[in-house]
């Protein structure tokens, strides 16, 4: 690759991290901003950079760089805040989060379960960004294997966790993820574009809008469920709570850097999942915490309040950040919705991608990497003293609760698409989400099929019709073959280790 | 028994959220349309069928940028993308009022291709496009390294085999051009749409496609990347950015009509007939801004193709859509997937 002609040494990526750092002013508050939009449901970094655009046009090209970084690496952050604190995932990407992270405040453990998010957000982003940043050429590869075949597996390590939850009752479990798919077959085909259940309303026409989906079944219901008691918490929960110290941060710390090998795995998961064009944060985030519960010793602790079940999503969603920047810089293609609104700021600005960018202006081929990285840093020390405070949410009786929480989240699902019916729809899902849970349905289930429904169609669809109806082009690639055996493998292991386990329990029995 | 006595449930609960949401609703109301007088009284709102960030985006804010000086009025962009336009187009004709302060703007020919797919709900004749921004042909495209260097080695290989076509979406001017140049030439073409100009692109950079048919506009932004083959146009007016291709009806003798995606402001018809004043504002002041060096200066750095831009009128435009009738009509069992 041209990279080589660059001369890439540790003094010029020492020379461009202080450069870098020289951008504290831009950082600071773009951080803050992205954690707060981040927090907010239906806002994202995507929105609200397009919203700043003027802003963005105006300033230096690296200066906006460093801003829109800094937004973007925060928000994905910011997103697991209440989905941690109360069970409203800010963004599809933190729609794996609340599985654990939930639970785990519920418990009492809030201070522990944001620590935790803070530092594998923190550690996998900056992962993620160092290595984007040593292997970018060879990364940019991934994009140019991961065709649809590839992608259709992908999808389905993330649809296999409705298999996973399943497991605990099949009926209803397979009941909900189907549901949860013919939820996401609403709209338009993806060939024709003839639309489907839609009832003859417009603003089905593009699909379920996945912010009302997801605070509709995910918040609004539990606003419904906790309305019925006096708080979230747990009575041990509230015992825990009314002592908080600095204690449960540091706690939460080792409680993540105990399970540093789990920061490292689920995170490049999710850089390598950033890098493909057209996938995403919220496929990373089930793929990781599916692949974390398939080899885990303990899966049956998964969704009970597992840390592992935390730092899982958030590792890979971070991991996303720094991967979707993969593409974008050295072949010029996006690899979601923000790097998207990137490329446009930067083509305004006369930024010509490839890997001539790296040898011709490296403070802005390396300088996004590298602001990135020190966004990650900044963060950390700035918010990780907040999660003691933030936690306080959890105490607060649900008599307020509830209504700031349906209030919130009914103007989050406004906010995208400006539709006073993603509003209505947000309440109907509230509604299903609630039946759902009194009756022991898993909404997480139908929120997999919801989301990664449509996609997985979406590629099957353009496999087949490629193949001209030949099913057979879905093990026609020896990556997407390898990909098969490894799903396989990720699916049956935990029967089997479950098998294992109970065959030596009952030999020692003997 | 005080309000705060009362016992908290659900329904207590619902009606609270309801108190909230209306207050925070009425808050952004605005207000400011009551005090002002004269055309235009607050911000003109442009619907845009598509998203944020894409082709659309960037002409609008470049064209709309100049347009504020003369019309003394700040844009507001509202995009309602979703099924190839669908949704912002009833958005516009069904909830927006008809006063001369709300705008759409369009891309003519896929999204009336669209129309002759399936018929939305409001009258066609209750919209005109009364200004034509700019004319960017459909072309087919390549990688810079495949092995098809000319549109000759497309055309060979479609004889051979059945080649993988990359599409923004079916009904697009451009997957017309595809489909008379295989009726043409008899090359086997097998169009996938892939939901936008990024994700057309992006299935020919990463090989998964043969090859790519979409705006050449799009083409051009990409520089050295890919290779634009043919142009579906009477000349190549930016043939020095696409790789000198030659246009379909140049190389193979055809007499396609130019396969155009043309990007243009319209209006409620009702408002040319109840408004009349203030169409002729919004019309003179448009006008100006094609002549404006700053506005020229903007497509250039937005890597726009300035000979792209090219100004047309209401005649113009409903020429325009009467030959993407034709074609749309010519290919309608291709585009829907039933035959005829």
């Amino acid at each position: 690759m041209e990279f080589c002609e660059v001369d890439v040494s540790i003094q010029m990526f020492a020379e461009l991290f202080v450069h870098t750092l020289g951008f504290w002013w831009i950082i600071l508050p773009a951080m803050l901003l992205g954690l707060i939009v981040g927090a907010i449901p239906g806002f994202s970094a995507a929105n609200t950079i397009i919203i700043l655009l003027p802003l963005t046009f105006a300033m230096e090209v690296e200066q906006g760089i460093v801003f829109m970084v800094a937004l973007y690496a925060s928000s994905r952050m910011g997103a697991g805040i209440p989905a941690i604190l109360v069970n409203i995932p800010g963004t599809a990407g933190a729609a794996a989060t609340p599985l654990d992270g939930y639970p785990m405040a519920r418990a009492g453990l809030g201070q522990q379960a944001l620590a935790m998010s803070f530092v594998a957000s923190t550690a996998g982003g900056l992962l993620t960004t160092i290595i984007a940043l040593i292997a970018m050429p060879w990364l940019a590869q991934v994009a140019f294997f991961m065709h649809s075949v590839e992608m259709i597996v992908v999808m389905l390590f993330g649809i296999s966790l409705i298999a996973t939850i399943a497991a605990k009752n099949t009926l209803k479990g397979l009941i909900a993820g189907l549901l949860g798919l013919m939820i996401g077959a609403v709209g338009t085909d993806f060939v024709y574009e003839t639309p489907r259940a839609t009832f003859g309303f417009l603003e089905l026409y593009d699909g379920i809008p996945l912010v009302p989906a997801l605070v509709g079944l995910f918040a609004v219901s539990e606003a419904f469920l906790v309305i019925e008691g006096e708080s979230i918490l747990t009575r041990r929960g509230k015992e825990l709570m009314a002592n908080p110290s600095w204690q449960a941060t540091f706690e939460g710390v080792r409680m993540c850097a105990k399970r540093w090998w789990h920061v490292i795995w689920c995170s490049l998961i999710g850089l390598v999942i950033g890098v493909i064009p057209g996938a995403g944060a919220s496929i990373a985030s089930f793929v990781a915490y599916q692949q974390s519960r398939s080899f885990s010793k303990t899966p049956e602790l998964y969704g009970t309040g597992h840390p592992e079940g935390l730092i899982a999503p958030e590792s890979a969603n971070n991991g996303v950040t720094s991967g979707t920047l993969v593409p974008l810089m050295v072949i010029g293609l996006p690899g979601g919705a923000t790097a998207a609104i990137m490329l446009v700021v930067l083509e305004f600005h006369g930024v010509n991608f490839g890997p001539q960018l790296f040898s011709e202006q490296p403070e802005i081929g390396f300088g996004i990497f590298m602001a990135m990285a020190v966004t990650y840093l900044l963060m950390i020390f700035t918010i990780l003293p907040l999660s003691r405070y933030m936690t306080k949410v959890t105490i607060v009786s649900t008599a307020f609760m509830a209504p700031v929480i349906i209030s919130f989240t009914l103007v989050g699902s406004f906010v995208p698409r400006e539709f006073g019916f993603d509003m209505g729809l947000a309440l109907g899902f509230g509604v299903l989400g609630y039946i759902a849970r009194r009756t022991n349905y898993h909404v997480a289930a139908i929120l997999i099929g919801i989301i990664l429904g449509p996609l997985l169609e979406g590629f099957f669809l353009r496999a087949i019709r490629m193949a001209n109806g030949d099913l057979g082009v879905l093990f026609s690639s020896n990556i997407g073959n390898a990909l098969w055996v490894a799903l396989v493998v990720t699916v049956a292991l935990p029967y089997l280790l479950d098998y294992l386990r109970k065959r030596r329990r009952q030999q020692k029995t003997m | 028994m005080s309000l705060f006595d009362k016992p908290f449930d659900r329904r207590t609960m619902l009606s609270g959220s309801a108190t909230v949401l209306g207050a925070a609703a009425a808050s952004s109301l605005p207000f400011g349309n009551a005090f002002a007088a004269g055309f235009p009284d607050g911000a003109i709102s442009v619907t845009v069928p598509t998203r944020a960030g894409g082709g659309a985006d960037r002409n609008l804010r470049a064209f709309t940028g100049v347009w504020k000086k003369y019309l003394d009025a700040t844009f507001k962009p509202d995009f309602k993308p979703g099924a190839s336009g669908r949704v912002g187009y009833e958005f516009y004709m069904g909830k927006k009022k008809r006063d001369g302060h709300n705008l759409l703007f369009g891309n003519m020919g896929p999204e009336f291709l669209n129309w002759i797919v399936k018929m939305p709900t409001f009258p066609l004749e209750d919209l005109t496009y009364f200004a034509r921004v700019d004319t960017d042909p459909g072309a087919i495209f390549v990688r810079a390294d495949s092995p098809f260097k000319t549109i000759d080695d497309v055309v060979a290989a479609g004889k051979k085999r059945t080649l993988n076509v990359s599409t923004s979406r079916l009904a697009h001017p451009a997957s017309v051009g595809l489909l008379a140049l295989g009726e043409h030439t008899g090359a086997k073409f097998n169009l996938i749409p892939l939901s936008g100009g990024k994700n057309t692109i992006a299935g020919v950079v990463t090989g998964e496609m043969d090859l790519g048919t979409l705006t050449s506009g799009s083409v051009a932004a990409k520089g050295k990347a890919l290779r634009t083959l043919l142009v579906f146009n009477d000349e190549n007016v930016a043939a020095d950015r696409l790789n000198n291709a030659p246009t379909m009806n140049q190389h193979f003798g055809t007499s396609l009509p130019p396969l155009l995606s043309s990007r243009a402001f319209a209006i409620h018809t009702s408002v040319i007939k109840d408004h009349p004043d203030r169409f002729k504002i919004l019309n003179d002041t448009l006008k100006k801004v094609f002549d404006d060096p700053e506005y020229k200066a903007a497509v250039i750095k937005a890597k726009g193709i300035w000979e792209y831009i090219n100004y047309g009128d209401m005649n113009d435009t409903a020429k325009y859509l009467k030959g993407i009738k034709e074609v749309g009509l010519r290919f309608k069992p291709l585009l829907t997937g039933k035959p005829s």
